[in-house]
């Protein structure tokens, strides 16, 4: 929390308009679960099999500069040099969130040291059912509990990182919430579930409104022992409290490809330098009412750093942050 | 196949690629047939540009001169088809438990489990 803080005000201070707050660093596509609907992991096998190299994740994160950075994928643990990957970024002091289904954690967990920078973010999208049924594969819940129980008991941080798709139920949702608190993770991440372009089924994924909807019947009243490791200022975005236009640059993406114009999200192309990135993207044309595969997308990738910004651009918005991070049963 | 006869037409045809999630067979003007995973593209580069991961292994990607295109054929599968999330529910749950079977056997194959 220091460090961000401190890096986003001394953005702020040097008026830099454009600044990455969170690095996606997607070493590979090849992934060990199939999840319905997954627009990542849709490429032939040559292109899966393509891995970026640890110079490259290293470059990629000194020559962005965000303060944290997200290893995402593909499943990341199957990249045979995620260990040394790791170790370098944890040596460059980045805060590290290496998301992972979790299937292959409890095998590789002796490949890694426990440090403040390193988090397991394991994906879990909600208790058992729920969860084997968006990742299209029976008893992967009670391996991600196993594994997310032996890398706490070994000192390692773990949160959780769940996605929310049409189908949620808001009160199995809240079980979850209390499911992963009594595990002892040390925070939440919740996102709603982005309508892939390429994904031909589009009427599963959360239109705005429903979004809303069924984030307000969820985080409704929260129980004090809930943890989020995100931004109260983004969950009350999801509730419908507050508005933002998408930050799209917050969370700047390197994969195989080079860095994706203009978000994790969207696919228009690609730059070969993180500079070109800014400065040749039409950032205008992008977000609400700008762009129409913008307008029912309020994921944290592209909204989390405007929440952020919100909390250190006015006094409005720092005086909410610290209300609800206070208070956060006040919602 | 796209078998494009002017710059719009075969710039229309590379966004159409572009968009593809399967491996595209691209013939030059030379007669070299590439075949590959098109990535990237910059209609407004000069020249306009594509960039391709051959499917042949080699290192490295390859950059296509839109002009050099002469026809663009989709020749690998659409790895996005029946991949939805409706589709899934959809499916009688013997179908989808021998699909995520398949799906295991695979990653086991490979050393990912």
């Amino acid at each position: 929390m220091f460090t961000v803080s401190r890096y986003v005000l001394t953005q702020r201070l040097k008026r830099v308009k454009r600044y990455p707050l969170v690095l996606m660093l997607e070493p590979l596509f090849r992934c060990n679960l199939a999840c319905a609907g997954c627009g990542k992991i849709q490429y032939p096998d040559h292109v899966l099999d393509k891995r970026l190299t640890p110079e490259q994740c290293w470059a990629a994160a000194d020559e962005c500069g965000a303060p944290i950075v997200s290893i995402p994928g593909g499943e990341p643990l199957i990249h045979p040099e995620m260990p040394t990957i790791v170790k370098g970024l944890v040596a460059r002091k980045k805060y590290v969130y290496l998301c992972t289904n979790a299937i292959l954690l409890e095998r590789k967990l002796n490949d890694y040291q426990p440090s403040k920078y390193l988090t397991f973010s394991i994906h879990m999208d909600g208790l058992q059912e729920e969860h084997d049924l968006a990742v299209c594969r029976d008893g992967v819940y009670d391996v991600a509990v196993k594994a997310i129980k032996a890398a706490l008991k070994r000192g390692f941080r773990v949160t959780t990182n769940t996605t929310l798709f049409d189908d949620a139920n808001p009160e199995r949702v809240r079980k979850f919430f209390d499911a992963m608190m009594e595990l002892g993770v040390e925070g939440m991440m919740l996102s709603p579930g982005y309508s892939y372009e390429k994904a031909p089924d589009q009427k599963n994924f959360l239109k705005r409104h429903r979004t809303q909807e069924l984030f307000s019947h969820i985080l409704h009243n929260p129980k004090r022992g809930w943890r989020f490791n995100q931004s109260p200022l983004f969950l009350d975005f999801l509730m419908g409290k507050v508005d933002y236009q998408c930050t799209p640059w917050g969370n700047p993406t390197y994969n195989i490809f080079g860095w994706q114009k203009p978000c994790y999200l969207l696919q228009d192309g690609y730059a070969t330098t993180f500079r070109e990135l800014l400065d040749q993207t039409n950032w205008d044309g992008y977000g609400t009412g700008r762009n129409e595969r913008c307008a029912d997308c309020m994921v944290h990738c592209g909204y989390e750093a405007s929440a952020v910004n919100d909390t250190f651009g006015s006094l409005r918005g720092f005086g909410r942050t610290v209300v609800t991070t206070l208070m956060p049963t006040a919602r | 196949m796209f078998r494009p006869s002017n710059d719009a037409e075969r710039r229309q045809a590379v966004d159409v690629a572009f968009g593809y999630r399967g491996d595209v067979t691209l013939e030059l003007a030379t007669g070299e047939k590439i075949e590959g995973y098109i990535f990237n593209r910059n209609a407004s580069a000069s020249p306009p540009v594509l960039q391709l991961f051959p499917k042949k292994k080699q290192a490295g990607t390859r950059v296509v001169p839109y002009a050099d295109i002469v026809t663009i054929a989709f020749t690998g599968e659409d790895t996005a088809t029946g991949n939805s999330w409706e589709t899934w529910v959809k499916k009688k749950e013997s179908e989808r438990k021998a699909e995520a079977e398949q799906v295991k056997a695979d990653a086991q194959a490979r050393g990912y489990l």
